[in-house]
């Protein structure tokens, strides 16, 4: 059934038809409407969850670890200082290894006080063991959610689905809604592997000494590379039962280009938009779509960049001190390839805190890489684009 | 832990995590108390309040299981008279209700109607005689069925004498129809009958049967009741106009029709003053009620206040008779008299004087005097003329018995007994009007409960039986309420645990589990039919929403096994019990961190040092 819905709701309908059993959250503007909606499937009994109201984000996560820890489906939604307030317990999840799925909105941290997207809020927790996606449409958005669930479970690694603020969480799309009975089939209820027993207790994330917690890491390590071999797997079935996949990348006219944009979130819808100008220019200029950030798609990357003369990486980011953070992800993702190979990589800061990413700008990015391709100085390491004189 | 049997899980699936390896049964955090929880059941409210002492939190409780028949046993343990109740009781349990600090008090007096009207027939048989001994019970009022009813379940046989021709004393002559429509008192009384309880009636103690003859009986339970006539001045002045309202309804009852003329004035603030006024209504007249302070100071149940005022009956309130206009008979209203004695079945109405106007004035509200004393003062210049063919007086105040044995102690009109009801002379109880006040339905008929327990606690002793152990306090509910002859019989079928007889607070209570929902009043016969017949006025609730009001209970300072101590509980300490009533909970693991008293709804836990 195709309704024309916000980002927002296309997440509650995605945990919907996951069947989530718990839900705790606290509301943060522009991730409120996530919670709303589902607030009111519990209540008129269309989702047959357990949803709790919590006075802050560190208890949403801490509700949904303890509810995932006796094997219930659990979700939260949120974005921001709400996803930094969480950041202890990130760990907690990641390394507890519980498949809890959760939504964050990309929003910009403050101060200043801001409210529009941008994705250092995500980038941040890069490091919890957390899976991370990003999405580019309501679709995508509905899509990932139900798939998450089953990624998680599949590898007992917890997932955030990301999406930005506003361009998609506000914004109203026509999206496919699957039937439940599909859905069933696609993710079946959940199967603990380990789960607390009042029977047969044992104490969860107890002390773990220098003679084994190097192992347990390995373990989390090991389960991070089977999660981007389990994301292609469910995605290709999800493909099979739904018509839509979307892999951890997308390559999208890069046939004997040699520039190639990186974007994630909708600054590649906008960028898509500009490559097919360029194509029909003449010009051999390509695109290429980070879903997947972590696990992150290294080899996928290489297969996709090898070869290529130049890559513009575009972020909606910055690690202060450094650079664009997918500007660095993926050049260190390249440096090994033999020279031959292996691509100069530029990185452009764009869009943060909410500014517009128009075809004006991203034509500007792709014109700065064209000018330093020409020069054999490198570049620095972040130019930043549509900024104020 | 990771180690080799780690890794060959993680390839079937299983991945590391840190787990303790030995069970954690073996960290006995209990060791750590200082203070521990303990499950200990209090006292509704409710229960405390209501004069008749019925287990209101334990039927509540049953009506929230959809368990209706249950709750209507477990009401009818302690009140023979639940559909009479449910109608004339001042529900001084709904003042009590937790629920009234929260949103609105559970509507119980509207449920215990429902669960009294929904049996039409009689239990199939009576409970067996167990004793020997024969009581006789004088008065078949609320306070004489009770007590009777109450002993013949104690297996006692049980004669009941009434002076008037129909049993239910004040129930059948002084409470109007469109209160308690006849047929459901005769109902009740017939279920009454039905326990065993034989009632004789037209037979007058003292009249024609002689106190002497009740002593062939092992106890007697006075219960003849006390009607108020007297406390207002004017009657003495002789006027056949001037009536004591007493007198007035309890003639309508009969099938009279009053004759009380088009003006009525009714002066007092009792139940019985606005019982007359509405009568008067009724029977064609225009009635007015004078009361000397505010609405609220009425000692009437304001629902009824409230249903008058609708219906049409005049209130005047700060207003006190100062005098009374007198008319000598006039030639042309003798011939109005002769005809309003025709259909009057009465005695004729004496000639002479005629009342024709009732002197008025109004009173300022009470002030405290600098001695403490509180005094009423007359608006200056108010006073004012009200036209009357009647005045009615209806004080609610003392009251007459003139022919009981003189040698009962008394205090005013009211006879001395011990807490079980006992007067001076051995054997002989006493309850209703007799001995107490306040004089209402639900305190007679808990007067009436409290004799039969004392009566089977006397004879059980002078037999030389086997008498339960139990301290007079003990048998009420909160220490301070009414008795429970369930709690005499030591047979309760509600499971309680480590009951403390002590009403819970409202601040006791949680209100983070409760959602505001609004309560279900009364419904009321439409203004323009009420008043115009003696069809009932209130018309209760229909079945479901009593139900719904029911589980609007808090079910406060009682257990119901909520659970939620169980899901707070940090340790794991806490169990269903096996007996499927209620939790155990496991001392070896509870670090007494309270989480568990602190969120229960009902205030049925409590933490304490004892026993560590």
């Amino acid at each position: 059934m195709k309704k024309v819905i916000i980002g927002n709701h296309a997440v509650s309908y995605g945990v919907k038809l996951a069947r989530t059993e718990v839900i705790a959250a606290y509301p943060i503007t522009p991730q409120t409407q996530v919670v709303e909606e589902l607030s009111e499937m519990c209540a008129s009994g269309d989702l047959k969850a357990r949803f709790i109201k919590v006075e802050s984000e560190h208890s949403a996560m801490a509700a949904c670890i303890g509810a995932s820890a006796t094997g219930a489906r659990a979700f939260t939604a949120t974005s921001s200082q709400g996803l930094a307030l969480m950041h202890e317990l990130l760990h907690w999840a990641g390394g507890g290894r519980l498949p809890i799925v959760m939504v964050d909105v990309n929003r910009a941290m403050a101060p200043g006080w801001n409210v529009w997207t941008d994705q250092n809020d995500s980038l941040s927790q890069r490091d919890t063991g957390w899976i991370q996606l990003y999405c580019e449409t309501n679709q995508e958005v509905l899509d990932t959610t139900i798939q998450a669930f089953k990624l998680a479970e599949a590898v007992d690694i917890p997932v955030m689905v990301v999406l930005d603020a506003f361009f998609l969480s506000h914004t109203s799309e026509p999206v496919d809604i699957p039937d439940q009975a599909d859905v069933d089939a696609f993710l079946p209820k959940r199967v603990a592997r380990q789960k607390l027993d009042v029977d047969e207790p044992h104490a969860f994330g107890a002390l773990t000494t220098p003679a084994v917690y190097m192992e347990m890491r390995l373990r989390q390590q090991e389960g991070m590379a089977q999660a981007h071999d389990a994301m292609i797997a469910i995605d290709a079935e999800w493909g099979g039962r739904f018509g839509r996949s979307y892999g951890p990348i997308e390559s999208y006219r890069t046939e004997g280009a040699d520039l190639v944009l990186v974007t994630s979130g909708t600054i590649t819808s906008t960028a898509r938009y500009v490559i097919n100008q360029l194509r029909d220019d003449g010009q051999k200029v390509g695109l290429v779509k980070v879903k997947m950030f972590r696990p992150f798609p290294t080899a996928d990357l290489r297969r996709a960049l090898g070869g290529v003369k130049d890559v513009a990486v575009l972020d909606r980011n910055i690690s202060p001190g450094h650079c664009g953070i997918f500007a660095e992800e993926t050049r260190a993702a390249l440096y090994d390839l033999p020279d031959a190979k292996r691509p100069r990589v530029h990185g452009y800061i764009v869009g943060l805190g909410g500014r517009d990413v128009t075809p004006d700008t991203i034509m500007d990015c792709i014109a700065k890489a064209r000018a330093a391709a020409k020069s054999a100085e490198p570049e620095p390491e972040d130019v930043w684009v549509g900024v104020k004189a | 832990m990771p180690d080799d049997q780690d890794r060959k899980d993680f390839a079937h699936g299983v991945p590391t995590i840190s787990v303790s390896q030995g069970s954690t049964l073996a960290n006995r955090t209990g060791s750590w108390k200082c203070i521990q929880p303990v499950y200990q059941d209090r006292i509704a409210p409710c229960n405390a309040a209501c004069p008749v002492g019925i287990d209101i939190e334990g039927v509540m409780n049953l009506m929230r299981l959809d368990r209706v028949e249950d709750a209507r046993e477990l009401l009818l343990r302690e009140n023979p008279m639940p559909s009479v109740c449910g109608r004339v009781c001042d529900h001084a349990c709904q003042r009590a209700c937790s629920r009234a600090l929260f949103d609105e008090a559970v509507n119980i007096h509207a449920v215990e109607r429902m669960l009294g009207d929904r049996t039409a027939q009689p239990r199939m048989s009576a409970p067996p005689r167990t004793r020997t001994e024969h009581v006789a019970v004088v008065g078949s009022g609320p306070a004489g069925l009770a007590c009777a009813y109450h002993l013949v379940r104690l297996g006692y046989s049980v004669t009941v004498f009434e002076a008037d021709p129909e049993p239910g004393g004040w129930l059948r002559y002084g409470v109007p129809e469109y209160r308690l429509p006849r047929a459901v008192l005769v109902r009740e009384i017939e279920f009454i009958r039905a326990e065993g309880v034989a009632i004789q009636c037209g037979v007058r103690i003292g009249g024609n049967l002689p106190w002497k003859d009740l002593e062939r009986f092992d106890a007697v339970f006075l219960a003849s009741g006390a009607r108020a006539r007297e406390g207002f001045e004017w009657q003495e002045q002789g006027l056949l106009d001037v009536r004591p309202g007493v007198d007035y309804l309890h003639e309508v009852r009969a099938g009279g029709r009053g004759h009380a003329g088009r003006r009525v004035i009714v002066v007092g603030g009792s139940d019985m003053a606005v019982d007359c006024a509405r009568t008067a209504l009724r029977l064609g007249s225009e009635p007015t009620v004078l009361f000397t302070a505010a609405r609220e100071e009425m000692a009437a149940d304001p629902d009824t206040v409230e249903e008058a005022l609708r219906e049409g009956v005049r209130f005047e309130f700060f207003t006190r008779v100062v005098g009374l206009q007198v008319s000598e008979h006039p030639e042309d209203e003798q011939a109005i008299d002769a005809i309003r004695n025709m259909f009057d079945s009465g005695e004729s109405a004496a000639p002479g004087a005629r009342l024709v106007g009732v002197a008025c004035v109004r009173l300022q509200p009470e002030q405290q005097a600098a001695d403490g004393s509180r005094r009423t003062l007359s608006v200056p210049g108010s006073s004012f003329v009200l036209p009357a063919d009647t005045l009615l007086t209806a004080p609610g105040g003392e009251g007459e018995e003139g022919a009981l044995p003189p040698d009962l102690h008394r205090r005013g009109y009211i006879l001395k007994t011990d807490e079980f009801g006992h007067t001076s002379r051995e054997g002989f109880f006493a309850g209703g009007d007799l001995a107490a006040e306040p004089r209402t339905v639900a305190h007679a008929l808990g007067s009436g409960k409290r004799a039969a327990i004392g009566i089977d606690r006397w004879l059980r002793t002078r037999a030389g039986d086997a008498v339960p152990a139990i301290e007079p306090q003990a048998l009420r509910y909160g220490g301070t309420g009414a008795m429970s002859v369930t709690r005499w019989r030591g047979d309760d079928p509600v499971h309680r645990t480590n009951e403390l007889n002590e009403v819970v607070k409202f601040e006791q209570l949680n209100m983070a589990y409760f959602q505001h929902v609004a309560g279900t009043p009364d419904h009321h016969r439409a203004p323009g039919q009420s008043g115009a017949d003696f069809g009932e006025a209130n018309l209760g609730l229909a079945p479901d929403e009593a139900l719904a009001e029911a589980k609007r209970c808090f079910n406060c300072g009682v257990c119901n096994d909520c659970e939620l101590c169980l899901i707070y509980c940090p340790d794991v300490a806490i169990k269903r019990h096996s007996s499927g009533h209620g939790f155990s909970l496991s001392y070896k693991y509870c670090k007494g961190c309270g989480l568990c008293v602190e969120e229960c709804p009902r205030g049925a836990m409590i933490m304490t040092r004892e026993g560590l």
